[in-house]
């Protein structure tokens, strides 16, 4: 049986009246590539946020390696550094250059030696093709670029897990294939992923399993092979012919 | 002498003759402006940017009691602070700080109270001008970092403040030529900067006009050399424009 990496048991999140999340269960089992879609609104960002501790469930627990991590930020500082993050929007700092980007948080939070770091952005930037605009700006990239260099950046922190949100739904139409290419080339090595998208050709073709997440509830959880010609739930089957129709 | 005019007859020889006569008083006051304007505007900044920072913390709904009542206490005393600074005038928290902390009996200078009334006042306008400084840098910049495992005062110190900074820098130069004016109002607790020079000057001759004139020329060419001294900085503070890319890393298509 493989490792178990990060456990959700029965996660709750409203915000105020609103209940977002409700009774979320999954495990993530170490080398997973999961792909959760679902429509807008369906509390998709709030459980990836909650999984990397930037919301605070209102109920639940969330298990790393099996135990739950305390509300103290050396904790959590910790647990992020394992559990990375891909924003739809890059978040990349803009007062900072590519390598800068890169190199920061393996400096401040890992403390890594400036070469040590160096090497390491320079290996992930190289992976993501990225290498020779290390003194590029943020403003002065595509958006593609962008998201490329986040994602270089989250490998640098040699993370466990990495989460990530939408990443190609901020892309015009011609740069969603570059960032899909480098997170399908990402699967291939065996990192385990979480992926909250709306391509469904791509959560089909890289998953090892997908969620199909309504209304704060997980409504199907499979196999994509199940999931995208089978599904079991009428809201699933519903949400797939409304995607495929356009 | 430069001149050398003994008895002057119109109203541009008066302010010659006293920017002459009086031409060590002047470059004194010119100095203690500075002086106060300066010192005043950097400890003001550092006072607004704690403010602002403290200011700005969040209380979230897990921390414990304790310490969400200590910091609600803190933040309460920052804000009526900040309230009160701004809303009464500079002249008039000069005088109460200058004879409040003597009637206290609490010996100070009046150069000193005069640049404790500057950074009381430096302070509450920049804590503000702070705040929305940070408020302007997009949550996404904190949370790209805070993902990574950065803990929220190094996020705050690399990430936000030099993107805050950046964009406050303009307001920060304005204060400062603000400060260079209002060390003015300072004369009413007997400060012996440049409104004081004027006043002094001008009362010997009776000449009160031309004295002003003097000063005012002062005022002008200090901010006027300031203001351009901010610009250059604010440009070199862009940086370029464009990149070098790095060949030694392109691949071979
Ligand atoms: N900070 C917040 N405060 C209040 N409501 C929020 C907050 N964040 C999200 N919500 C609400 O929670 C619900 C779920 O939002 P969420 O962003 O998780 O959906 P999503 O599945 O990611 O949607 P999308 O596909 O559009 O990104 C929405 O109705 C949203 O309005
Ligand atoms: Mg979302």
């Amino acid at each position: 049986m493989a490792e178990n990496i990060i456990s959700i048991e029965n996660l709750s999140k409203s915000f105020g009246d609103h209940e977002v999340l409700r009774k979320i269960d999954i495990s993530v089992d170490k080398g997973e590539v999961i792909c959760i879609v679902g429509s807008s609104g369906s509390g998709k960002s709030t459980l990836l946020r909650c999984i990397n501790r930037l919301e605070h469930q209102t109920s639940g627990r969330i298990l790393y390696h099996g135990k739950e991590i305390r509300d103290v930020q050396r904790e959590i500082n910790k647990y992020r550094a394992k559990v990375g993050m891909v924003f739809q929007s890059f978040n990349l700092f803009n007062n900072m250059t590519v390598l800068e980007n890169c190199m920061c948080c393996t400096r401040k939070v890992l403390h890594l030696s400036k070469k040590d770091a160096f090497d390491r952005a320079i290996t992930h930037l190289k992976k993501v093709g990225m290498a020779p605009y290390i003194n590029a700006r943020p403003a002065q990239l595509s958006g593609g670029q962008k998201q490329r260099v986040a994602i270089a950046r989250a490998l640098c922190m040699n993370p466990e897990v990495l989460l990530f949100d939408e990443p190609t739904s901020a892309l015009d139409p011609e740069m969603v294939g570059e960032v899909l290419e480098v997170m399908k080339e990402l699967a291939e090595t065996g990192l385990t992923m979480i992926i909250v998208t709306h391509e469904m050709a791509f959560a089909r073709d890289v998953s090892t399993r997908t969620i199909f997440m309504d209304k704060g509830y997980v409504a199907e959880d499979a196999s994509p092979d199940v999931l995208f010609t089978a599904p079991k739930n009428p809201r699933t089957r519903e949400f797939l012919s409304r995607y495929l129709a356009g | 002498m430069l001149f050398n005019i003994t008895e002057p007859t119109n109203s541009l020889e008066w302010v010659i003759f006293l920017a002459e006569k009086y031409s060590n008083m002047f470059i004194q006051g010119t100095i203690l402006t500075l002086y106060i304007a300066i010192s005043g505007t950097i400890l003001g900044f550092i006072l607004g940017y704690v403010v602002g920072l403290i200011q700005d913390i969040r209380i979230r709904k897990e921390d414990n009691i304790i310490k969400s009542a200590v910091f609600k206490l803190i933040k309460a005393i920052c804000r009526i602070y900040v309230e009160i600074f701004r809303g009464t005038p500079m002249i008039v928290q000069a005088m109460i700080v200058y004879y409040g902390l003597r009637q206290s009996g609490v010996e100070l200078s009046s150069v000193a109270a005069g640049i404790l009334v500057t950074v009381l006042n430096t302070g509450a306008y920049m804590a503000e001008t702070v705040r929305a400084g940070i408020n302007s840098i997009d949550t996404g910049q904190r949370e790209g970092a805070l993902a990574m495992g950065m803990s929220p005062l190094k996020t705050m110190l690399f990430i936000v403040l030099p993107q805050a900074f950046r964009n406050i820098l303009p307001e920060m130069a304005n204060t400062f030529l603000t400060n260079l004016k209002m060390t003015s109002v300072l004369n009413v607790i007997a400060v012996q900067e440049l409104f004081m020079a004027a006043k002094t000057a001008g009362a010997n001759y009776y000449k009160y006009y031309e004295a002003y004139l003097v000063i005012a020329v002062i005022y002008f060419v200090l901010c006027f050399v300031f203001s351009r001294l901010f610009s250059l900085i604010e440009k070199k503070m862009e940086g370029k424009k464009d990149y070098v890319l790095a060949v030694e890393y392109m691949e071979a298509q």
